[in-house]
């Protein structure tokens, strides 16, 4: 299988990126992420790399293959807090999303190996210079009410999401930010409006549809994988939960928030016809969320109410042991960024940050937090699971240089800080929290740490001058980079506007060779980590547990369901 | 005593005309409102909403008319049965409401049943002869129970009689329909906070009856010690205890967060706790009315029965 060549049909740059991994220096994991992200099936992608493709279909489709082993039939049931579903589009945190997932779909999959397969767009092309991606949608996806899926419904939902009414944060993804352009027109704040060009989206006809970009963009197929970013049926109105049209499997049966979402299989479209699932054989009957709270979660466990668990945390592990059923732990990119704003004084002060920063050490953090598991963090946000990171000189604690610079600062008698905690990803945060504060407090920082509900928290997370934000995984350092540093970037929590990182984060972007991206996306890296924006002090990994009698069950980075093939014994 | 009921229910309604007044201002803040946005549409979407685009949304979700409009819509709603709908459930709040007060009256129905009679006959026991081997045991015991905060006992029971001995879920969510066996530990945390206190409330009040002249008189005159104490201290005992065991309906119904969040018991503690993180205002709203409503039932009904069963009130 090895000795297999790229088609000549292929993009020139999975050629490039095949003669990399034949001479050494692309490993045959980011081969085969590359040469799917171009277009090339994943089943193609990893004969080219000569590597047996593991248990994923054959074809296009982007889940594992049908066991034969399998029966059908059957409900899992899963415990995370049932959550609004007001607007995917808008969507806050991954449990909606997981909500909604097997009912609205999305264009491609992210599976849990990080290889991005087709899901709604059949396959894809992009043009040499990344600037130009096409897309061919599966045909024969029909909608429930019995409609076709068009290129058209692809075009209506990225419209809605560029439109700055709908505040979606799918604006600030790499392949969507490349089809706005800013307009006289001024906010409140005298910001720049920003909107959809004209000659972003060009339906080719009613199966094919074409991204022009304004720069190079690398990871379009990744983007479209993003939570946010399901296709809705254009006569969507909020919430989704009163009228959910999909093209998934499921349906929406019965649903109270902070109760219980119940999904059960279509099998009738609206008009009573049969409803044939484009993704072929699916094995479960239902699919029940029910709401638990992250501490009760493995108590529901326990108690044999449920099958599974959105996740547990690192201080339940001991417990989780103790039980009957199969842990996944998954080495993820999702942290903790204690960050600052850099346009808020004392902050304005980039020796200040760079005292902060400097008073702890990130090791130790990562140590007492997550003992077992993890990586540690080096105050940029590309984390060693990135296949395009690097590691950055060992950064290293000191405190006479952090006494220095306050000093420098005009603080020679130490500096009062407050930091906002709200714990939104478990109590490990305020733990986080607790070790900065004890060792800054030799280099002359007084943290005072400001724990709120995670309600509470969320209101404020992208305000407060001093926080503990919660970031979940995305599949490539580049991406989590430009979200949340790129200058005006609505996720843009630190306020960080920095033109030479933005370039450095672009010529990043527009390369795929991963060896030759690496130093420019580290460069990047080293740029946010010298201006002392933040403490990244790890990356954790996350835990969840299952019954023994739930099989094709993978923990995915970002906690994501795919129950398509998933069944019970 | 028609006119001291009379009173008390118009007290009600100046205290519920009061508190709503004062919780629609509040929340009528521009702080709260945007707390609303962020817990329904995430922070993110609120942060880049522009200023036009948010006004557009508080138009939709009626919070932008003015303040005293919003008040006489909603109390023209309640004196018609309908509460508002809740932000953060999507739903009647008459509905929600309800739902949530059953299972609390369920929950209460069970802790009030164990709690009661076991407090009242270990009160007594120990209060009949003070400082004996079972009064100070009794003592001991009631201390030691309401000392432990509930979530302490919550853990402890959870520990026990879930996780090691596989007796009872560990969870009341009761996600696959009514199961007695899940409110079996949180009603035996409620009981066991709880029936220290009223036992040693009874405790004191018969320790204090059996020492009282009419008492010695009994005993000198020759009765039985079982007449003695059943006709005679029991029920003058059991005065002081009445009142506060009324007073426990309150305790029940919103001072039980801890254990119904702790268990996921899907009651009105909980109801409310979610209500105030989201800003669900009209929720805060009615939870505040029934709470008034039942703090107010059970003073007047802590009063009537002190009336009933101290001959020296009701004749005055």
């Amino acid at each position: 299988m090895a000795s297999r060549k790229p088609r000549d049909s292929d993009h020139p740059k999975v050629h490039e990126a095949f003669r990399l991994m034949k001479s050494g220096r692309m490993d045959r994991r980011e081969f085969i992420r590359v040469a799917a992200l171009l277009g090339t099936s994943a089943t193609a992608a990893y004969a080219l790399a000569g590597l047996p493709e593991p248990a994923y279909a054959a074809g296009t489709l982007p889940f594992p293959a049908d066991d034969p082993k399998a029966k059908s039939g059957g409900i899992l049931k899963i415990a995370q807090p049932v959550q609004k579903m007001e607007d995917p589009a808008t969507y806050s945190w991954v449990e909606m999303s997981n909500q909604t997932r097997h009912t609205v779909e999305y264009l491609v999959m992210t599976g849990p190996d990080n290889v991005t397969r087709p899901m709604l767009a059949e396959s894809w092309t992009a043009a040499e210079d990344l600037k130009t991606w096409t897309f061919n949608l599966r045909k024969g996806v029909v909608w429930h009410n019995g409609e076709e899926f068009t290129a058209d419904h692809v075009r209506w939902n990225i419209e809605r999401w560029l439109d700055p009414k709908t505040a979606s944060s799918n604006v600030g993804l790499s392949v969507f930010s490349a089809m706005v352009e800013e307009t006289p027109e001024k906010d409140a704040k005298g910001k720049p409006i920003k909107r959809l060009s004209k000659s972003a989206i060009e339906v080719v006809d009613k199966n094919t549809i074409r991204f022009h970009l304004s720069k190079p963009v690398l990871s379009a197929p990744e983007d479209c994988y993003n939570y946010p970013t399901a296709i809705v049926h254009p006569s969507f109105k909020a919430p989704l939960s009163d009228n959910m049209i999909g093209t998934g499997p499921f349906q929406l049966a019965e649903f109270r928030v902070g109760d219980r979402c119940i999904l059960k299989r279509v099998t009738k479209l609206k008009d009573g016809k049969d409803f044939n699932y484009w993704g072929g054989k699916v094995y479960l009957d239902e699919i029940h969320y029910y709401n638990f709270e992250a501490d009760n979660q493995l108590s529901a466990f326990a108690s044999g109410d449920v099958d599974g668990v959105y996740s547990f945390s690192v201080e339940q592990m001991d417990l989780a042991k103790s039980l009957p059923g199969v842990i996944h732990i998954a080495r993820t990119a999702q942290t903790v960024a204690c960050r600052m704003q850099v346009d808020q004084k004392p902050f304005t002060d980039k020796r200040v940050r760079q005292a902060v920063c400097k008073s702890v050490d990130n090791e130790a953090v990562k140590k007492l937090v997550y003992s077992d598991g993890g990586d540690s963090g080096q105050n940029h946000h590309v984390a060693p699971v990135h296949p395009d990171f690097a590691a950055l000189p060992p950064l290293k604690r000191d405190v006479a240089a952090a006494k220095q610079l306050l000093k420098e600062a005009g603080f020679e008698n130490g500096i009062e800080l407050t930091i906002d905690v709200g714990n939104t990803d478990g109590p490990w945060h305020q733990t986080v929290a607790e070790a900065m504060r004890d060792q800054m407090k030799e280099a002359g920082i007084t943290l005072k740490i400001n724990v709120m509900p995670a309600a509470k928290f969320w209101e404020i997370w992208d305000k407060t001058l001093f926080g503990v934000t919660a970031w979940t995984h995305r599949p490539l350092g580049t991406m989590a980079m430009s979200l949340a540093y790129r200058t005006g970037v609505p996720w843009n929590e630190t306020h960080y506007a920095n033109p030479e990182f933005d370039k450095a984060l672009d010529a990043a972007e527009a390369t795929l060779d991963v060896e030759e991206r690496k130093p420019k996306l580290m460069k990047a890296a080293k740029i946010l980590q010298d201006d002392a924006v933040m403490i990244m002090p790890l990356f954790r990994p996350i835990y969840t547990i299952v019954t023994k009698n739930v099989q094709g069950y993978e923990g995915h980075p970002t906690q994501y369901h795919q129950f398509n093939k998933v069944w019970k014994a | 005593m028609l006119k001291l009921i009379g009173n008390r229910l118009l007290q009600m309604v100046l205290i519920m005309a009061v508190v709503s007044l004062v919780i629609f201002a509040i929340f009528d803040s521009d702080k709260f409102k945007r707390q609303i946005a962020v817990a329904e549409l995430g922070g993110f979407a609120v942060s880049a909403l522009s200023d036009q685009d948010y006004e557009a949304w508080l138009d939709r979700k009626g919070l932008n008319v003015p303040f005293y409009e919003r008040y006489l819509k909603w109390v023209g709603g309640v004196m018609t049965g309908d509460l508002g709908r809740s932000f953060e459930k999507n739903e009647p709040v008459t509905r929600l409401l309800g739902d949530r007060l059953v299972n609390t009256g369920i929950l209460a129905f069970w802790v009030f049943a164990l709690m009661v009679p076991l407090s009242l006959t270990l009160g007594i026991i120990a209060g009949m002869r003070e400082g004996a081997f079972r009064d100070r045991a009794v003592s001991f015991i009631a201390v030691l129970t309401t000392s432990l905060p509930e979530i302490a006992t919550a853990i402890v029971l959870t520990v026990i009689f879930a996780l090691g001995l596989q007796w009872v879920p560990a969870n009341s969510a009761m996600i696959n329909g009514w199961d007695w066996r899940q409110l079996v530990l949180p009603v035996m945390t409620l009981v066991l906070y709880d029936f220290g206190y009223v036992t040693r409330m009874t405790r004191a009040s018969m320790a204090e009856v059996m020492t009282s002249q009419y008492i010695r008189t009994a005993v000198l005159k020759g009765l039985p010690h079982r007449r003695v104490i059943l006709r005679h201290a029991l029920r003058n005992a059991l005065i002081a205890p009445f009142t506060i065991i009324a007073l426990q309906l309150n305790w029940i119904l919103s001072g039980v967060v801890v254990v119904e969040v702790f268990f996921q018991y899907a009651g009105f503690g909980k109801l409310l706790l979610d209500a105030a993180l989201f800003g669900d205002v009209y929720v805060i709203q009615a939870a505040t009315l029934v709470a008034v409503f039942v703090a107010v039932i059970s003073q007047i009904i802590s009063d009537v029965g002190y009336t009933f069963l101290n001959p020296r009130i009701r004749f005055s």
